[in-house]
């Protein structure tokens, strides 16, 4: 096989660093972040953990917020591409989405009413059952293609993206939007407190003192497409996706492989699409999400599969933001391989003596043509994306 | 398109466990119908449920190894068994399976149980146990875990379409050859907020039986189950059957098209809403066929359409439905090709065609 | 009943501890890897367990690593913070 390459036309983000592309990409740059504690949802828990909210967005009633981020991300995804919606339509649009509260029958309001021996409004079950993420987005551009909701937990996104890519290739449909949405409410935000993997302070990704994640909430978005369809529009190809990889650990419900062997063969699956060499990558953008266990297990892969590779973690910029992460992180690593300039790693300062390398602390210039994005999951999902340089502009 | 063929089946339901027990469920019509009791405003309530026993999973998994297993993932990793036992892969080298799971609703019960430890201890009290749990591809971890899949793992989560949007990417995998073989399944649980839900949708019912042909009756009634399939491409070895092609889409996107030379399995489950719209899409006198009395209503019960489609096809001889052949033709003469058809609310649809080896 | 045969009681209703009795439970065993066979889940969930049972808040998971010794050092560590 080697078809690989997928032209990516189109990017869209809404996150905590900015509510466009362009917005994301001047924080990241400029280092900027403000974590702070939830203000769209109470906790009665004593210490403020912060968040990395989206301000300033408002779901209409209708739907989950997950899927509205979602639908937003999308729209300046296909924007950026330059499609209009007549255009669109004439075509076979698929949509993969990763998302994980984007399909839960979870509404906390439902279940306290249900266990107060009340007979509560069937709305909130029916906005969920309303707003699986990938149905909402094809349902808004009306996308005939196929649609797939990617429940992988925190590999979502990223494995929502290779999965379109590998639709594009088979020929399933012409153009795809593919990315990944999660909405942050006290459901995730208990969960991961429970889980004792939240920091209470800024979260420091790779950092000696790192005591775990911030959680967010955003979207990002990509719009693929195949040759044929880019060639009649002739649309420049902002990168494209030269590889995908993904591999289970089989070892621990929450817990990485000390080792990482599923991150290693998601790595190795991914680079052997285009049968890139490891020291051809640029950039590697990390999952880095600040927990003790995630960033050893991520530093001693890299450090052993890339030496020497300049790598860096966004959640300090975007809070982990679960099943967005893989779409958001690719929107960045895309935007970053373009522009040719990686952003450091917000909240890292004092190298960990325990870890094999550091990430980047301030902006590096890079000149090279490819870049990976990684995600490591729940149940030992890691997923892999490898990008490559676009057309020129 | 790459043909792909079935080469095991896993499926526990209220039929029973494997496919012996289907088989014969499915041969002599059998709907067991039990119940389940949800709280209501109005008290406790029986609901009419299918549903499955997980106590064969001991057969392959120590007690001890199952203690944090939910039965939602119990159901998945009982059907993964069952599909790898009976494709004689067992013990086999797995390095080459990769494991793609359907579920319309996920960890319901363990959802619903993480939600009640955060009320009833309070905020700093929820249970990171359910929590883990709780995710949808809580299942697909603990199969790759217990089994040993190292493989790519990928959970899809699309309500109603949930399974035939999951096997374009199982196909996928196998066209281009990043696995030789996909478990492939769905599964779907009954519990207390899914039995809630049925009851306040379409309130007291008490309808015996399912009657999927008949539009103007609401006659689901809610099921629970794995149905897994072992997949891999056309080797020319033996398989139940092929599958030749995998369709999903919506009517707004123009055609759908169905073969006039295939029996038409519908996936009709008793939902009035969706029933017209069953009717309304295939040809009166066509040849139809429903076997979703013998499972139940539950997204995962397309993966029970293509495991009863299989047996068919193996047998060149279709099963009579359960609830009669309808405004149908009656499916008596031989089978060599079945269209399994699945509508989603006002337009979407899948179509899986199989075909006899 | 002390607080090392209620905290047996719990472990094994509360973590499903199958084939096990709460007298099976030795006070000084180790309650992860080779005794018990718990696990780091098992150690978050235990300190939602003494915090919903025993009312008694573990920080971090460096105070629950000494507290979760064993039976012993758990209800020593909860006696001493439930005392009056």
């Amino acid at each position: 096989m080697t078809r690989w390459p997928v032209a990516i036309t189109g990017l869209g983000c809404i996150c905590a660093a900015g509510g466009t592309v362009p917005e994301c990409l001047d924080s990241l740059y400029a280092g900027r972040r403000a974590p702070a504690p939830p203000e769209r949802f109470v906790s009665s828990h004593p210490t403020p953990f912060p968040v990395f909210e989206v301000r300033d967005f408002r779901e209409p009633p209708e739907l989950l917020r997950t899927s509205a981020l979602a639908v937003q991300a999308a729209r300046e995804a296909l924007a950026d591409a330059g499609f209009s919606a007549a255009e669109l339509r004439g075509l076979r649009v698929g949509v993969c989405v990763g998302t994980t509260v984007g399909s839960a029958l979870n509404d906390e309001g439902f279940c306290r009413a249900h266990r107060a021996g009340e007979e509560p409004n069937l709305f909130p079950m029916e906005r969920i059952l309303n707003s699986n993420p990938a149905a909402v987005i094809a349902r808004a551009f009306d996308c005939t293609g196929p649609c797939q909701t990617v429940v992988n937990a925190c590999a979502s996104g990223t494995d929502a993206v290779g999965l379109a890519a590998s639709w594009i290739r088979g020929g399933i449909c012409d153009v795809a939007i593919a990315g990944g949405a999660d909405e942050l409410g006290r459901i995730t935000y208990h969960g991961f407190i429970s889980l004792m993997i939240t920091d209470d302070s800024p979260c420091k990704p790779f950092d000696r003192d790192r005591k775990g994640l911030n959680l967010g909430e955003g979207a990002g978005m990509l719009v693929l497409e195949s040759e044929q369809v880019r060639a009649r529009r002739g649309a420049r190809a902002r990168s494209f996706v030269m590889g995908y990889g993904s591999a289970c650990d089989a070892y621990h419900l929450t817990a990485p492989h000390p080792e990482g062997a599923g991150l290693r063969q998601a790595v190795a699956e991914a680079l052997a699409c285009c049968a890139v060499a490891p020291d051809q990558v640029c950039f590697v953008n990390a999952h880095g999400t600040g927990t003790p266990d995630n960033d050893r297990v991520e530093s001693r892969v890299l450090a052993e599969l890339f030496p020497g590779v300049p790598y860096h973690s966004t959640k300090g910029y975007t809070g982990h933001t679960l099943g967005a992460a893989g779409g958001i992180e690719a929107v960045f690593t895309v935007a970053c391989l373009e522009r040719g300039l990686v952003p450091g790693s917000a909240g890292f300062a004092n190298a960990d003596p325990e870890l094999a390398g550091e990430p980047l602390r301030g902006n590096l210039e890079v000149t090279g043509g490819l870049a990976l994005s990684q995600s490591l999951a729940f149940g030992g999902s890691n997923s892999v994306l490898l990008f490559g340089k676009g057309d020129a502009a | 398109m790459t043909r792909l063929v079935v080469k095991g089946i896993g499926v526990a339901g209220a039929f029973g466990t494997g496919v012996e027990s289907f088989q014969s469920a499915l041969a002599e019509g059998r709907a067991t119908v039990g119940s389940v009791e949800v709280a209501t405003g109005e008290g406790v309530v029986t609901v009419p449920a299918y549903r499955a026993d997980t106590a064969a999973l001991e057969e392959f998994v120590p007690k001890r190894a199952l203690r944090r297993v939910d039965n939602y993932s119990k159901l998945a990793l009982l059907g993964s068994y069952l599909a790898l036992k009976d494709a004689g892969m067992l013990g086999a080298d797995l390095g080459r399976l990769g494991l793609v799971i359907a579920s319309g609703y996920g960890a319901t019960a363990t959802t619903y149980a993480f939600l009640d430890s955060l009320i009833s201890g309070g905020d700093t009290c929820a249970s990171p146990t359910h929590f883990a749990n709780s995710v949808h591809n809580a299942a697909a971890a603990n199969v790759a875990i217990t089994l040993g899949i190292r493989g790519p793992s990928l959970t899809v989560s699309q309500f109603d379409m949930s399974v035939p949007s999951a096997l374009v990417s199982a196909r996928q995998w196998l066209a281009e050859g990043r696995v030789d073989a996909v478990l492939f399944g769905a599964v779907d649980e009954v519990s207390e907020l899914v039995a809630y839900l049925q009851h306040r949708r379409y309130g007291p019912r008490h309808v015996a039986a399912m009657a999927p042909f008949d539009a103007g009756t609401e006659s689901s009634i809610i099921g629970e189950g794995a149905a897994f399939l072992v997949l891999t491409r056309d080797d020319g070895g033996t398989a139940y059957c092929g599958i030749d092609s995998v369709e999903t889409g919506n009517v707004f996107g123009g055609g759908l098209s169905l073969p006039d030379d295939a029996l038409m399995l519908l996936g009709a489950d008793g939902r009035k809403e969706l029933g017209r719209r069953y009717l309304d899409t295939v040809a009166a006198g066509a040849t139809a066929a429903c076997y979703t009395p013998i499972y139940g209503s539950m997204p995962a019960a397309a993966a029970f359409d293509l495991a009863a489609a299989a047996l068919a096809l193996k047998n060149g001889q279709a099963f009579a439905s359960p609830a009669g052949p309808g405004p149908f033709a009656p499916d008596s003469a031989g089978v060599s090709r079945i269209c399994s058809l699945r509508l989603a609310g006002p337009s979407e649809y899948a179509t899986v065609l199989m075909s006899k080896l | 009943m002390d607080t090392k045969e209620k905290l047996k009681q719990i472990l094994v209703k509360d973590l499903n501890l199958e084939e096990v009795t709460p007298e099976e439970i030795s006070n000084s065993a180790p309650l992860f890897g080779e005794g018990l066979g718990l696990d780091s889940l098992d150690a978050v969930e235990l300190v939602v367990i003494v915090q919903k049972h025993f009312g008694v808040e573990i920080k971090d998971m460096e105070e629950g690593r000494k507290a979760f010794q064993s039976v012993d050092s758990l209800a020593a560590y909860i006696e001493a913070r439930t005392a009056a």
